[in-house]
Protein backbone atom coordinates (compact mmCIF):
# COMPACT_ATOMS: atom_id res chain seq x y z
CA UNK A 1 0.00 0.00 0.00
CA UNK A 2 2.71 2.27 1.06
CA UNK A 3 4.66 1.60 -2.37
CA UNK A 4 1.24 1.91 -4.17
CA UNK A 5 0.91 5.38 -2.66
CA UNK A 6 4.64 6.30 -3.47
CA UNK A 7 4.47 5.51 -7.11
CA UNK A 8 1.40 7.69 -7.07
CA UNK A 9 3.14 10.79 -5.14
CA UNK A 10 6.22 10.48 -7.30
CA UNK A 11 4.17 10.05 -10.64
CA UNK A 12 2.31 13.11 -10.04
CA UNK A 13 5.60 14.76 -8.63
CA UNK A 14 7.05 13.80 -12.13
CA UNK A 15 4.75 15.01 -13.84
CA UNK A 16 4.23 18.43 -11.72
CA UNK A 17 8.02 19.09 -12.22
CA UNK A 18 7.34 19.30 -16.19
CA UNK A 19 5.25 22.77 -15.29
CA UNK A 20 6.38 25.51 -17.35
CA UNK A 21 6.60 27.46 -14.53
CA UNK A 22 9.14 25.45 -12.69
CA UNK A 23 13.45 25.62 -13.43
CA UNK A 24 13.45 24.04 -16.89
CA UNK A 25 15.91 21.49 -15.79
CA UNK A 26 13.70 20.11 -13.26
CA UNK A 27 11.77 18.59 -15.97
CA UNK A 28 15.18 15.81 -16.29
CA UNK A 29 14.69 14.75 -12.74
CA UNK A 30 12.59 11.31 -12.57
CA UNK A 31 11.23 10.32 -8.85
CA UNK A 32 9.65 7.31 -10.09
CA UNK A 33 13.40 5.98 -10.29
CA UNK A 34 13.73 6.77 -6.74
CA UNK A 35 10.48 4.66 -6.11
CA UNK A 36 12.31 1.37 -7.72
CA UNK A 37 15.70 2.36 -5.87
CA UNK A 38 13.28 2.59 -2.68
CA UNK A 39 12.01 -1.35 -3.28
CA UNK A 40 16.02 -2.34 -3.54
CA UNK A 41 16.33 -2.61 0.25
CA UNK A 42 12.54 -4.65 0.47
CA UNK A 43 12.14 -6.60 -2.63
CA UNK A 44 13.99 -9.22 -4.25
CA UNK A 45 15.85 -8.35 -7.42
CA UNK A 46 13.03 -9.59 -9.89
CA UNK A 47 10.48 -7.77 -7.78
CA UNK A 48 12.50 -4.29 -8.17
CA UNK A 49 12.50 -5.25 -11.67
CA UNK A 50 9.00 -5.58 -11.93
CA UNK A 51 8.57 -2.49 -9.92
CA UNK A 52 10.95 -0.92 -12.69
CA UNK A 53 8.84 -1.96 -15.07
CA UNK A 54 5.51 -0.47 -13.86
CA UNK A 55 7.79 2.56 -13.55
CA UNK A 56 8.64 2.97 -17.35
CA UNK A 57 5.59 2.05 -18.26
CA UNK A 58 4.20 5.04 -16.22
CA UNK A 59 6.71 7.16 -17.58
CA UNK A 60 6.40 5.96 -21.44
CA UNK A 61 2.53 6.61 -20.94
CA UNK A 62 2.88 10.16 -19.17
CA UNK A 63 5.39 11.61 -21.41
CA UNK A 64 3.68 9.99 -24.79
CA UNK A 65 6.32 8.54 -25.83
CA UNK A 66 6.24 4.48 -27.50
CA UNK A 67 5.11 2.47 -24.72
CA UNK A 68 7.18 -0.53 -23.74
CA UNK A 69 10.95 0.95 -23.82
CA UNK A 70 10.49 2.76 -20.82
CA UNK A 71 9.36 -0.42 -19.10
CA UNK A 72 12.21 -2.94 -20.06
CA UNK A 73 14.33 0.05 -19.14
CA UNK A 74 12.93 0.22 -15.98
CA UNK A 75 12.86 -3.08 -15.25
CA UNK A 76 16.80 -4.08 -16.12
CA UNK A 77 17.23 -0.77 -13.83
CA UNK A 78 15.73 -1.93 -11.31
CA UNK A 79 17.29 -5.44 -11.45
CA UNK A 80 20.77 -3.82 -11.91
CA UNK A 81 19.92 -1.81 -8.82
CA UNK A 82 18.45 -4.54 -6.82
CA UNK A 83 21.94 -6.81 -7.74
CA UNK A 84 24.15 -4.17 -6.84
CA UNK A 85 22.54 -2.55 -3.13
CA UNK A 86 22.39 -6.43 -2.44
CA UNK A 87 26.01 -7.30 -3.59
CA UNK A 88 27.27 -4.31 -1.62
CA UNK A 89 25.04 -4.03 1.09
CA UNK A 90 24.74 -0.50 0.19
CA UNK A 91 22.62 1.32 3.42
CA UNK A 92 22.17 4.96 4.25
CA UNK A 93 22.72 8.28 1.98
CA UNK A 94 25.38 6.00 -0.21
CA UNK A 95 22.48 3.84 -0.77
CA UNK A 96 20.08 6.82 -2.21
CA UNK A 97 22.83 8.38 -4.11
CA UNK A 98 24.73 5.61 -5.69
CA UNK A 99 21.00 4.11 -6.18
CA UNK A 100 19.29 7.09 -7.75
CA UNK A 101 22.24 7.24 -9.88
CA UNK A 102 22.68 3.85 -11.22
CA UNK A 103 19.17 3.60 -11.88
CA UNK A 104 18.79 6.28 -13.94
CA UNK A 105 21.92 5.81 -15.65
CA UNK A 106 20.95 2.15 -16.44
CA UNK A 107 16.91 2.93 -17.44
CA UNK A 108 18.37 6.17 -19.91
CA UNK A 109 21.35 4.14 -21.54
CA UNK A 110 18.85 0.36 -21.95
CA UNK A 111 16.33 2.75 -23.11
CA UNK A 112 18.28 4.43 -25.48
CA UNK A 113 19.60 1.31 -26.08
CA UNK A 114 16.10 -0.21 -27.28
CA UNK A 115 15.24 2.93 -29.33
CA UNK A 116 18.35 2.24 -31.42
CA UNK A 117 17.21 -1.42 -31.86
CA UNK A 118 13.93 -0.28 -33.16
CA UNK A 119 15.14 1.79 -35.30
CA UNK A 120 13.34 5.21 -33.64
CA UNK A 121 15.42 8.18 -33.09
CA UNK A 122 15.86 9.03 -29.18
CA UNK A 123 13.73 12.32 -28.03
CA UNK A 124 17.02 13.40 -26.32
CA UNK A 125 20.51 13.09 -26.62
CA UNK A 126 23.30 12.53 -24.76
CA UNK A 127 23.24 15.96 -22.81
CA UNK A 128 19.50 14.86 -21.64
CA UNK A 129 20.80 11.40 -20.19
CA UNK A 130 22.98 13.51 -18.47
CA UNK A 131 20.87 15.71 -16.92
CA UNK A 132 18.30 12.99 -16.09
CA UNK A 133 21.32 11.78 -14.19
CA UNK A 134 22.36 14.56 -12.48
CA UNK A 135 18.84 15.96 -11.95
CA UNK A 136 17.63 12.25 -10.47
CA UNK A 137 21.11 11.86 -8.69
CA UNK A 138 19.99 15.15 -6.94
CA UNK A 139 16.89 14.11 -5.48
CA UNK A 140 18.57 11.03 -4.46
CA UNK A 141 20.32 13.34 -2.00
CA UNK A 142 17.54 15.23 -1.14
CA UNK A 143 15.73 11.62 -0.04
CA UNK A 144 19.06 10.70 1.65
CA UNK A 145 19.10 13.54 3.66
CA UNK A 146 15.27 13.59 4.68
CA UNK A 147 16.01 10.08 5.65
CA UNK A 148 18.60 10.76 7.36
CA UNK A 149 16.85 13.95 9.38
CA UNK A 150 14.15 11.66 9.87
CA UNK A 151 15.87 9.31 11.67
CA UNK A 152 17.83 11.71 13.67
CA UNK A 153 14.09 12.92 14.77
CA UNK A 154 12.58 9.54 15.78
CA UNK A 155 15.92 8.33 17.28
CA UNK A 156 15.66 6.58 20.67
CA UNK A 157 18.37 8.83 21.32
CA UNK A 158 16.93 12.25 20.94
CA UNK A 159 13.73 10.72 23.10
CA UNK A 160 16.09 9.84 25.93
CA UNK A 161 17.86 13.71 25.74
CA UNK A 162 13.86 14.69 25.68
CA UNK A 163 12.69 12.51 28.74
CA UNK A 164 16.14 13.56 30.62
CA UNK A 165 15.10 17.35 29.95
CA UNK A 166 11.56 16.97 31.34
CA UNK A 167 12.84 15.53 34.47
CA UNK B 1 -2.00 -32.05 -17.35
CA UNK B 2 1.08 -29.37 -17.25
CA UNK B 3 0.73 -27.50 -14.41
CA UNK B 4 1.72 -24.05 -15.49
CA UNK B 5 3.36 -22.39 -12.45
CA UNK B 6 4.43 -18.42 -12.20
CA UNK B 7 7.29 -17.67 -12.39
CA UNK B 8 8.18 -13.78 -12.03
CA UNK B 9 11.43 -14.13 -13.28
CA UNK B 10 10.42 -15.83 -16.65
CA UNK B 11 7.25 -13.79 -16.07
CA UNK B 12 9.07 -10.37 -16.45
CA UNK B 13 11.46 -11.64 -19.48
CA UNK B 14 8.42 -12.55 -21.40
CA UNK B 15 6.67 -9.22 -20.42
CA UNK B 16 9.49 -7.39 -21.86
CA UNK B 17 9.62 -9.43 -24.97
CA UNK B 18 5.95 -8.50 -25.44
CA UNK B 19 6.75 -4.54 -25.02
CA UNK B 20 9.45 -4.54 -26.94
CA UNK B 21 7.15 -6.69 -29.89
CA UNK B 22 4.76 -4.19 -28.89
CA UNK B 23 6.69 -0.92 -29.24
CA UNK B 24 8.35 -2.16 -32.71
CA UNK B 25 4.22 -2.57 -33.43
CA UNK B 26 4.07 1.30 -32.54
CA UNK B 27 6.81 2.37 -34.49
CA UNK B 28 5.24 0.79 -37.37
CA UNK B 29 2.08 1.77 -36.80
CA UNK B 30 1.63 5.02 -34.67
CA UNK B 31 -1.27 5.22 -32.15
CA UNK B 32 -3.62 7.97 -32.20
CA UNK B 33 -6.33 8.96 -30.50
CA UNK B 34 -6.68 6.51 -28.13
CA UNK B 35 -8.35 6.52 -24.21
CA UNK B 36 -4.68 7.00 -22.81
CA UNK B 37 -3.53 9.62 -25.11
CA UNK B 38 -6.89 11.48 -23.75
CA UNK B 39 -6.47 10.42 -20.33
CA UNK B 40 -2.66 11.59 -19.99
CA UNK B 41 -3.50 15.39 -20.68
CA UNK B 42 -6.59 14.72 -18.56
CA UNK B 43 -4.79 13.52 -15.54
CA UNK B 44 -1.88 15.86 -16.11
CA UNK B 45 -3.88 19.34 -15.94
CA UNK B 46 -4.28 19.32 -12.36
CA UNK B 47 -0.79 18.56 -11.71
CA UNK B 48 0.80 21.05 -13.89
CA UNK B 49 -1.57 23.46 -12.78
CA UNK B 50 -0.49 23.11 -9.31
CA UNK B 51 3.28 22.81 -10.33
CA UNK B 52 2.79 26.34 -12.38
CA UNK B 53 1.15 27.40 -9.32
CA UNK B 54 4.24 26.51 -7.11
CA UNK B 55 6.70 28.15 -9.73
CA UNK B 56 4.94 31.43 -10.20
CA UNK B 57 4.81 31.48 -6.47
CA UNK B 58 8.48 30.82 -6.22
CA UNK B 59 9.38 33.41 -9.38
CA UNK B 60 6.99 36.20 -7.39
CA UNK B 61 8.84 35.50 -4.29
CA UNK B 62 12.00 35.92 -5.56
CA UNK B 63 11.45 38.76 -7.57
CA UNK B 64 9.98 40.20 -4.31
CA UNK B 65 13.22 39.24 -3.16
CA UNK B 66 15.41 40.94 -6.40
CA UNK B 67 13.46 43.94 -5.41
CA UNK B 68 14.42 44.33 -2.18
CA UNK B 69 17.82 43.77 -2.89
CA UNK B 70 17.48 46.32 -5.68
CA UNK B 71 15.44 49.12 -3.28
CA UNK B 72 18.62 48.32 -0.39
CA UNK B 73 20.63 49.44 -3.02
CA UNK B 74 18.79 52.16 -4.24
CA UNK B 75 18.80 53.51 -0.71
CA UNK B 76 22.29 52.86 -0.27
CA UNK B 77 23.18 54.64 -3.41
CA UNK B 78 20.59 57.62 -2.07
CA UNK B 79 22.17 57.59 0.73
CA UNK B 80 25.32 58.57 -0.86
CA UNK B 81 23.50 61.03 -3.00
CA UNK B 82 22.25 62.78 -0.07
CA UNK B 83 25.78 62.81 1.80
CA UNK B 84 26.95 63.83 -1.01
CA UNK B 85 24.43 66.82 -1.70
CA UNK B 86 24.65 67.70 2.20
CA UNK B 87 28.34 68.18 1.75
CA UNK B 88 27.80 70.10 -1.46
CA UNK B 89 25.37 72.38 0.42
CA UNK B 90 27.95 73.05 3.14
CA UNK B 91 29.99 74.29 0.76
CA UNK B 92 27.74 76.20 -1.31
CA UNK B 93 26.85 77.63 2.05
CA UNK B 94 30.50 78.81 3.20
CA UNK B 95 30.64 79.98 -0.44
CA UNK B 96 27.32 82.47 0.26
CA UNK B 97 29.16 83.20 4.17
CA UNK B 98 32.59 84.10 1.96
CA UNK B 99 30.58 86.08 -0.36
CA UNK B 100 28.48 88.20 1.92
CA UNK B 101 31.25 88.64 4.37
CA UNK B 102 33.51 89.59 1.07
CA UNK B 103 30.42 92.02 -0.13
CA UNK B 104 30.05 93.53 3.40
CA UNK B 105 34.15 94.25 3.60
CA UNK B 106 33.78 96.09 0.16
CA UNK B 107 31.26 98.21 1.59
CA UNK B 108 32.72 99.03 4.82
CA UNK B 109 36.00 100.03 2.51
CA UNK B 110 34.65 101.45 -0.25
CA UNK B 111 37.54 103.94 -1.04
CA UNK B 112 39.95 100.56 -0.96
CA UNK B 113 37.90 98.67 -2.69
CA UNK B 114 39.61 99.82 -6.01
CA UNK B 115 43.26 99.15 -4.81
CA UNK B 116 42.57 95.86 -2.86
CA UNK B 117 42.20 92.08 -3.41
CA UNK B 118 39.25 90.05 -2.20
CA UNK B 119 41.00 86.47 -1.07
CA UNK B 120 39.26 84.33 0.52
CA UNK B 121 40.88 82.59 3.60
CA UNK B 122 41.83 78.54 2.61
CA UNK B 123 43.37 77.34 5.66
CA UNK B 124 44.04 78.80 9.32
CA UNK B 125 47.03 77.55 11.92
CA UNK B 126 45.74 79.85 14.96
CA UNK B 127 47.30 77.95 17.75
CA UNK B 128 50.86 77.05 15.99
CA UNK B 129 51.71 79.75 13.78
CA UNK B 130 49.85 82.37 14.07
CA UNK B 131 49.09 82.48 10.05
CA UNK B 132 46.39 82.46 7.73
CA UNK B 133 46.58 81.23 4.12
CA UNK B 134 44.21 83.17 1.41
CA UNK B 135 43.62 82.03 -2.12
CA UNK B 136 45.43 84.66 -4.10
CA UNK B 137 48.59 84.66 -4.76
CA UNK B 138 51.44 86.89 -6.93
CA UNK B 139 49.35 86.45 -10.26
CA UNK B 140 46.38 88.16 -8.74
CA UNK B 141 48.81 91.24 -7.56
CA UNK B 142 49.44 90.23 -4.03
CA UNK B 143 52.77 91.34 -2.55
CA UNK B 144 54.87 91.11 0.45
CA UNK B 145 53.92 93.46 3.42
CA UNK B 146 50.14 93.79 2.16
CA UNK B 147 47.99 94.52 5.03
CA UNK B 148 45.56 91.58 5.32
CA UNK B 149 41.82 93.66 6.12
CA UNK B 150 38.94 91.83 7.30
CA UNK B 151 35.72 92.90 8.01
CA UNK B 152 36.65 94.23 11.90
CA UNK B 153 39.38 95.61 11.05
CA UNK B 154 42.93 94.69 10.77
CA UNK B 155 44.32 91.25 10.62
CA UNK B 156 47.66 91.04 9.75
CA UNK B 157 50.07 91.48 6.99
CA UNK B 158 51.34 89.35 3.86
CA UNK B 159 54.73 87.67 4.96
CA UNK B 160 54.65 84.70 2.45
CA UNK B 161 53.30 84.89 -1.23
CA UNK B 162 52.88 82.06 -3.56
CA UNK B 163 51.94 82.16 -7.31
CA UNK B 164 48.44 81.44 -6.14
CA UNK B 165 48.43 81.78 -2.37
CA UNK B 166 49.66 83.78 0.54
CA UNK B 167 50.38 83.39 3.91
CA UNK B 168 48.94 85.73 6.41
CA UNK B 169 50.87 87.09 9.40
CA UNK B 170 48.46 87.68 11.87
CA UNK B 171 48.68 90.45 14.06
CA UNK B 172 48.48 87.86 17.18
CA UNK B 173 52.31 86.48 16.08
CA UNK B 174 54.58 87.02 18.29
CA UNK B 175 56.94 88.76 15.64
CA UNK B 176 53.72 90.82 14.78
CA UNK B 177 54.54 95.02 14.88
CA UNK B 178 53.10 97.62 13.86
CA UNK B 179 52.44 101.21 14.34
CA UNK B 180 49.03 102.32 16.06
CA UNK B 181 47.26 105.65 17.69
CA UNK B 182 44.40 105.06 20.72
CA UNK B 183 41.46 108.15 19.73
CA UNK B 184 41.95 110.84 22.31
CA UNK B 185 45.34 110.36 23.06
CA UNK B 186 48.14 112.28 21.43
CA UNK B 187 51.01 109.67 21.19
CA UNK B 188 51.72 106.93 18.58
CA UNK B 189 52.14 103.64 20.44
CA UNK B 190 53.69 100.37 19.06
CA UNK B 191 51.04 97.33 18.75
CA UNK B 192 52.99 94.20 19.76
CA UNK B 193 51.11 90.97 19.11
CA UNK B 194 51.34 87.82 21.00
CA UNK B 195 48.62 86.06 22.75
CA UNK B 196 47.54 89.35 23.90
CA UNK B 197 48.53 92.10 22.00
CA UNK B 198 49.18 95.28 23.34
CA UNK B 199 50.48 98.84 23.07
CA UNK B 200 53.30 99.67 24.59
CA UNK B 201 55.93 103.02 24.18
CA UNK B 202 53.33 105.16 25.97
CA UNK B 203 54.62 107.76 28.64
CA UNK B 204 53.84 106.12 32.02
CA UNK B 205 50.27 106.90 33.63
CA UNK B 206 48.70 107.72 30.32
CA UNK B 207 45.39 107.94 30.60
CA UNK B 208 44.03 105.74 28.42
CA UNK B 209 40.01 104.61 28.29
CA UNK B 210 38.36 101.27 28.19
CA UNK B 211 37.15 100.39 24.59
CA UNK B 212 38.59 102.99 22.79
CA UNK B 213 39.61 102.45 19.36
CA UNK B 214 42.96 101.75 18.33
CA UNK B 215 44.07 102.37 14.89
CA UNK B 216 46.70 102.14 12.27
CA UNK B 217 49.22 105.65 11.82
CA UNK B 218 51.34 103.87 8.83
CA UNK B 219 54.39 104.88 10.43
CA UNK B 220 55.72 101.49 10.23
CA UNK B 221 55.45 101.86 6.51
CA UNK B 222 52.73 98.70 6.19
CA UNK B 223 49.72 99.58 7.11
CA UNK B 224 47.65 102.63 6.12
CA UNK B 225 46.29 104.98 8.36
CA UNK B 226 43.53 105.73 10.08
CA UNK B 227 42.76 101.51 10.10
CA UNK B 228 41.17 99.82 12.99
CA UNK B 229 43.30 97.36 14.66
CA UNK B 230 40.66 97.00 18.06
CA UNK B 231 39.76 98.12 21.24
CA UNK B 232 41.77 99.41 24.73
CA UNK B 233 41.52 96.76 27.17
CA UNK B 234 43.12 98.11 31.22
CA UNK B 235 46.12 99.66 30.84
CA UNK B 236 48.72 99.43 33.26
CA UNK B 237 52.29 100.12 34.16
CA UNK B 238 55.29 98.45 32.89
CA UNK B 239 58.48 99.66 33.77
CA UNK B 240 58.99 103.04 31.60
CA UNK B 241 55.90 102.46 29.78
CA UNK B 242 51.99 102.06 29.77
CA UNK B 243 51.19 99.02 28.56
CA UNK B 244 47.37 99.03 27.04
CA UNK B 245 46.27 95.00 25.97
CA UNK B 246 43.96 95.08 22.76
CA UNK B 247 41.27 93.44 21.95
CA UNK B 248 41.71 92.66 18.13
CA UNK B 249 38.64 93.89 16.44
CA UNK B 250 38.96 91.58 13.68
CA UNK B 251 38.16 87.96 14.95
CA UNK B 252 41.16 85.78 13.16
CA UNK B 253 39.24 82.47 13.85
CA UNK B 254 36.31 83.44 12.27
CA UNK B 255 37.23 85.65 9.02
CA UNK B 256 36.51 83.68 5.80
CA UNK B 257 37.08 86.76 3.39
CA UNK B 258 39.85 89.12 3.44
CA UNK B 259 40.67 92.15 1.58
CA UNK B 260 45.26 92.11 0.67
CA UNK B 261 45.72 96.18 0.16
CA UNK B 262 47.87 96.71 -2.67
CA UNK B 263 51.54 97.96 -1.46
CA UNK B 264 50.68 101.07 -3.55
CA UNK B 265 48.27 101.92 -0.45
CA UNK B 266 50.83 101.89 1.81
CA UNK B 267 51.30 105.98 1.63
CA UNK B 268 47.27 106.22 1.00
CA UNK B 269 45.54 108.38 3.82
Amino acid sequence: MRLAAAFLVALLLQLGLTASHLWWVLAACQPLLLVVVATARRLDPVGVAWCGLAAGLASDAFAERIIGPGGIAGAVAGFAVALVVRRFEMEGPLYWIVGSLLVSACSELTWMLVLVTLGVRPDHTFSGVLATVVMTGAAGLVVAAGERALRAWQSPARHRRRVLRRL
Amino acid sequence: MVQLRFRPDLAIVVVCVGLYVGSAAQVRFPLGGTALSLAVPTISSPVLALGNAVGTTWQVFWSGQRNLRSTLGELRRLRLESAELHRANQLLSAEVTALRQGSRLLAAYPSLADQAVLARVIARDLPRTNTLRLDRGSRDGIQIDGPVLAEGGLVGRVDRVLEHACRVQLLTHPAAAAAAAVAGVQQEALLVGGDQPHLTGLSPYTQVPLETPVVSTGSEGIYPPGLLFGTTLEARNDGLFTVVPVRLAANAAEVTAVLVLAPASRGAT
